[in-house]
């Protein structure tokens, strides 16, 4: 034979025949003993003691049910309601009880006009399709006339029944809704991230904002319920319950009647941030971000044509500005610039600098936004009328890196863990970070245009409001937060080297309100308070979102108006950056908007 | 050698019929193909008639099957070149699902490849019992002290890895998948008996580095009842379900157990408790009945096989499919823990089934691509 030609010659190929051959013998019976195991376990199950299984199955009306826990609800800082859990009627549907589901159908088509065709074709699609012994959730919520016309039709449709629910929803609707969030059902992306066990019976999961990051906090835990049920499968007596345990109701920093005001202020321009903080502690007051949309549309799941308006809105409602939106910050980093210069002794606060209009590095010339120039301008002069050519020159004495550092510590060029998911961190440019991130060593106009907040510089409005608030209150770097009671306990201190230097910058800023030359002078006459600030014009070079009509514009309006600034100058208690995309000059479009902010709230918390 | 090559001219010629040219074992399919028939039929039951769900079954065995005749082509040398680099490249993915893997209930097992997720610790079932067999198929059998050694210690870093992630269970299948091949190979008995001494003795180490839910599942496998509103459920819903389908059975379709909800993953893991529901003690022993047939048939494969490297692959996959079987109807008839482990060729779910018909691929590929003359 075959084996026999190929193995005889060779007597040790023999032996490991034979070898192999014993150990799949003894396998097989090994399969075969434990086959005879598990054979004499179901014999002893299905035979010996069938009467006692049976019995229990007959009598196997003892089922457990998960009960849902309540969602956590979310106040203002003025314990106004932002997210509440609402009762509404749905309908639940069992395809076991309904004989004629097409019948069922028609008559739900005529009680519930609003609910949409294609909607429900493709529920009871759904239905027709599923378990027998399943219970299904209309995805709609009947108004109250609608429950009631159900109670007296309802006979004619067995197997539906009117069941009350709790539904989340956003008093102040669009309001705030970049901060806030909202929930959603869960997708089989987040599922599979989740624990089982206590999703159970859940189908909505924070999505965006607050109700995203605090998650854990807001959702709580499911209970478990032992009923009774009959033969068929319906509850008739509930037995042991462990209760679900509610999720946390938290307070968040912001104040809505605030927030919904300064959203009020975007009337001509439509795309923007206002973020307002406590420099004392970080608290977060307003967080704008326009255009917002109506969270309660999401909670039940969106229609597909809310959602393409919203998706093709060319104002990009989506866009988380407040910490997604990377602005160059434009002349708002001035004061940064200038603290960082005096303090590590790169010019002096007194030294007088000619500007002509322009400044000149190897035949280039960098102009300043004031054709003729400012004449003799020392720091406070160069803050205060925002001359570019002051800074120009003083970049060239810092360098890049000198600049970096001192805008670092601010919080520049990094998050700044706000409780908000998803931030960006922006550009602080650097010579390391250009030969990491381009590969390309730094060249030296890269700086100058780099001290005016243009060129690689990159900033969320967040990023400026939190270093605003850190000018504010001396240098104590505050984490920016909206779940209440987060503040640090200790924050850290930026290094002062001369404490006057820090007021002399503040002073400046104080003039570019109240000084005569100042370029924000006609917004801070007549007020009842001292306020600090700074206006920034950022040039956008490439408006690569053609869909902004922005060759309708008046050229000007091309450029994004920013603003940051703070009060009372004495003791600060509120710090406000803003930014108006395409919004124009900042003196023009944003101061206006930062003190009328500022007025309000000063106005409710002297 | 002229009569030799005449005669097993003749043995060709006889065989040469349409499953051969397709490289398949006519019985190993036909066990195979009564086992998914079986499938298709309890998913249809347990899922209570949800056709979306049997349908989607129905296309992933359509699947499986033709993965199956894929690698059923791929002749068992070629296999043998690949072993090592598949278990380079599958040692390299679990590492990766270690740094950045998805993280799915608590265990990050998959790996993210853009549109497909995917379980390296899936494809080490089948590569680590192929890197060991390749290991030993340098030599005579039984191998050297060192080499056994030297599979040992690829088992426990392999294992080792999928320990981590955690996933306490799957590591113990892969590792006794790997183990088999050792045991195939000849590892001597007093080894095998040390082994099993040291592995009690080691217990109650192993539960001292146990997760909290871990010990939970033991606890509560030694006594359900103590449990029955969580991990309890589920061995006593099980349990009614089996015994009250009695010798006959309670008919097609009729599992009230499954049908009212009482039984958890009824398409999945408990897949056999609706069997033995609804065909009673008749149905669970032809079920057995046509696992036996198909591992003997495997078995009888291996002991065919021409050259280490086949016979040891065969024989531990083979093997591997027992263990399976057997943990899982151990497990919901409450004679082993609840380790949420599919029943092969049964449950419901994808990528299980598809590494069982690879290497049910592999076994029909080493039974077909026999050389006629070896040296």
């Amino acid at each position: 034979m075959n084996e026999h030609l190929e193995f005889n010659s060779d007597a040790e190929a023999q032996a490991e025949k034979n070898l192999f051959r014993n150990r799949l013998i003894f396998a097989f019976l090994f399969v075969l003993s434990l086959f005879t195991v598990l054979i004499g376990r179901m014999a002893y199950l299905q035979w010996i003691d069938f009467e006692r299984y049976h019995l229990l199955a007959e009598d196997n009306r003892i089922s457990v049910e998960t009960l849902s826990p309540t969602r956590g609800k979310i106040y203002d800082r003025n314990r106004l309601l932002l997210a509440d859990n609402q009762p509404v009627f749905t309908l639940k549907l069992t395809r076991e009880k309904i004989e004629d589901l097409a019948e069922i159908e028609q008559h739900l088509a005529k009680l519930l006009p609003n609910f949409s065709e294609s909607q429900r074709s493709k529920f009871f699609d759904k239905l027709r399709k599923t378990s027998r012994s399943k219970t299904l959730l209309l995805p709609y919520s009947l108004s109250e006339s609608e429950a009631a016309e159900f109670a007296v039709q309802s006979h004619k449709m067995p197997g539906v029944v009117l069941t009350a629910r709790l539904k989340r929803t956003y008093p102040f609707g669009a309001s705030g809704v970049h901060a806030i969030g909202y929930v959603g059902r869960i997708n089989t992306k987040e599922m599979s991230g989740l624990d089982e066990r206590s999703y159970r019976g859940t189908d909505v999961i924070g999505k965006l904002g607050i109700e995203r990051y605090y998650e854990d906090k807001l959702h709580g835990e499911p209970g478990i319920q032992q009923v009774e049920t009959n033969a068929r499968g319906r509850v008739l007596r509930k037995l042991e319950t462990i209760p679900a345990v509610p999720g946390k109701d938290i307070q968040l920093t912001l104040d809505i009647k605030l927030q919904q005001y300064a959203e009020s202020l975007f009337t001509k321009h439509k795309r923007g941030s206002i973020i307002a903080i406590d420099p004392r502690n970080g608290e977060i007051l307003t967080y704008v971000s326009m255009p917002t949309f109506d969270p309660n549309l999401f909670v039940d799941g969106i229609d597909q044509k809310s959602y393409s308006g919203l998706l093709n809105n060319p104002h990009k409602p989506f866009i988380n500005r407040g910490i997604n939106g990377k602005y160059p910050p434009g002349s708002t980093i001035k004061p940064f610039v200038a603290l960082g210069a005096i303090e590590k002794d790169y010019i002096s606060p007194t030294k007088k600098i000619f500007d002509p209009g322009y400044f000149e590095y190897k035949g280039h010339r960098y102009r300043d936004w004031k054709r003729y120039g400012h004449g003799l301008v020392d720091m406070s002069d160069a803050i205060v009328q925002s001359c570019d050519t002051y800074f120009y020159e003083l970049s060239l004495d810092m360098g890049i890196d000198a600049i970096h550092d001192a805008m670092a510590p601010f919080g520049f060029g990094a998050v700044t863990g706000v409780d908000i998911p998803g931030e960006s961190k922006g550009i602080l440019p650097s010579q390391k970070w250009k030969r990491e991130t381009k590969g390309l060593p730094w060249y030296r106009g890269e700086t100058i245009i780099s001290s005016i907040g243009q060129g690689y510089n990159l900033t969320t409005p967040m990023q400026l409001a939190k270093a605003t608030a850190i000018l504010a209150n001396g240098g104590k770097i505050i984490q920016p937060h909206l779940l209440r009671g987060q503040e640090l306990a200790s924050p850290q201190q930026i290094e002062i080297k001369d404490i006057k230097n820090w007021e002399r910058v503040i002073k400046a800023m104080r003039d570019v309100m109240h000084g005569a030359k100042g370029t924000a002078r006609r917004h801070g006459a007549g007020l009842p308070f001292e306020v600090a600030g700074k206006t920034g014009t950022a040039q956008v070079f490439s408006l690569n979102e053609a869909d902004y009509e922005a060759e309708n514009l008046d050229k000007s309006l091309h450029d994004h108006a920013l603003f940051i600034g703070f009060a009372p100058v004495k003791n600060p208690k509120i710090a406000v950056a803003v930014i108006v995309e395409n919004g124009g000059s900042g003196s023009g479009t944003a101061a206006p908007m930062a003190v009328n902010v500022i007025k309000e709230y000063l106005k409710t918390n002297p | 050698m002229k009569i030799a090559l005449t005669k097993t001219d003749n043995v060709y010629r006889r065989n040469k019929g349409f499953l051969d040219i397709l490289h398949i074992d006519g019985w190993l399919l036909l066990g195979i193909l009564m086992l998914l028939s079986a499938s298709t039929l309890l998913v249809y039951s347990a899922s209570g008639g949800d056709i979306d769900v049997t349908y989607r079954h129905i296309l992933r065995i359509g699947f499986a099957l033709a993965l199956m005749l894929i690698f059923a082509q791929i002749p068992p040398n070629i296999l043998y070149l690949f072993t090592p680099w598949l278990f380079l490249a599958g040692i390299l993915m679990l590492i990766a699902v270690i740094l950045f893997g998805d993280v799915g209930k608590g265990a990050q097992r998959w790996l993210d490849l853009g549109p497909v997720k995917f379980q390296p610790s899936e494809l080490m079932k089948l590569v680590l019992p192929m890197t060991i067999a390749w290991l030993f198929a340098h030599s005579n059998l039984p191998p050297s002290y060192r080499r056994l050694a030297v599979g040992a210690l690829l088992i426990a870093f392999t294992a080792g890895l999928i320990v981590v992630q955690p996933d306490l269970g799957t590591s113990l299948l892969i590792a006794m998948s790997g183990l088999f091949v050792l045991f195939f190979a000849g590892l001597p008995w007093k080894i095998i008996f040390g082994a099993i001494v040291a592995t009690v003795v080691s217990l109650p180490i192993v539960w001292h580095f146990m997760h909290a839910y871990q010990k939970q599942r033991v606890l509560t496998f030694l006594d359900p009842e103590t449990d029955p509103l969580g991990s309890g459920y589920h061995i006593i819903q099980s349990k009614i379900a089996i015994g009250s389908g009695g010798i006959e059975g309670k008919g097609f379709m009729g599992s009230t157990q499954a049908h009212l909800d009482f039984l958890p993953e009824s398409t999945t893991d408990f897949i056999f408790s609706v069997l033995a529901e609804e065909f009673g003690l008749i149905g669970v022993i032809l079920l057995l009945t046509l696992y036996v047939f198909v591992i003997a048939r495997g078995l009888f494969i291996a002991s065919q096989a021409q050259g280490n490297f086949s016979r040891l692959v065969a024989s531990s996959l083979m093997m591997t499919l027992f263990v399976y079987v057997f943990v899982n109807i151990g497990m919901v008839s409450g004679l082993l823990p609840v380790v949420g482990l599919p029943l092969p060729l049964m449950s419901y779910g994808g990528s299980a089934l598809v590494t069982l018909m690879i290497s049910f691929g592999i076994l029909m590929s080493i039974h077909t691509h026999k050389k006629l003359l070896s040296q």
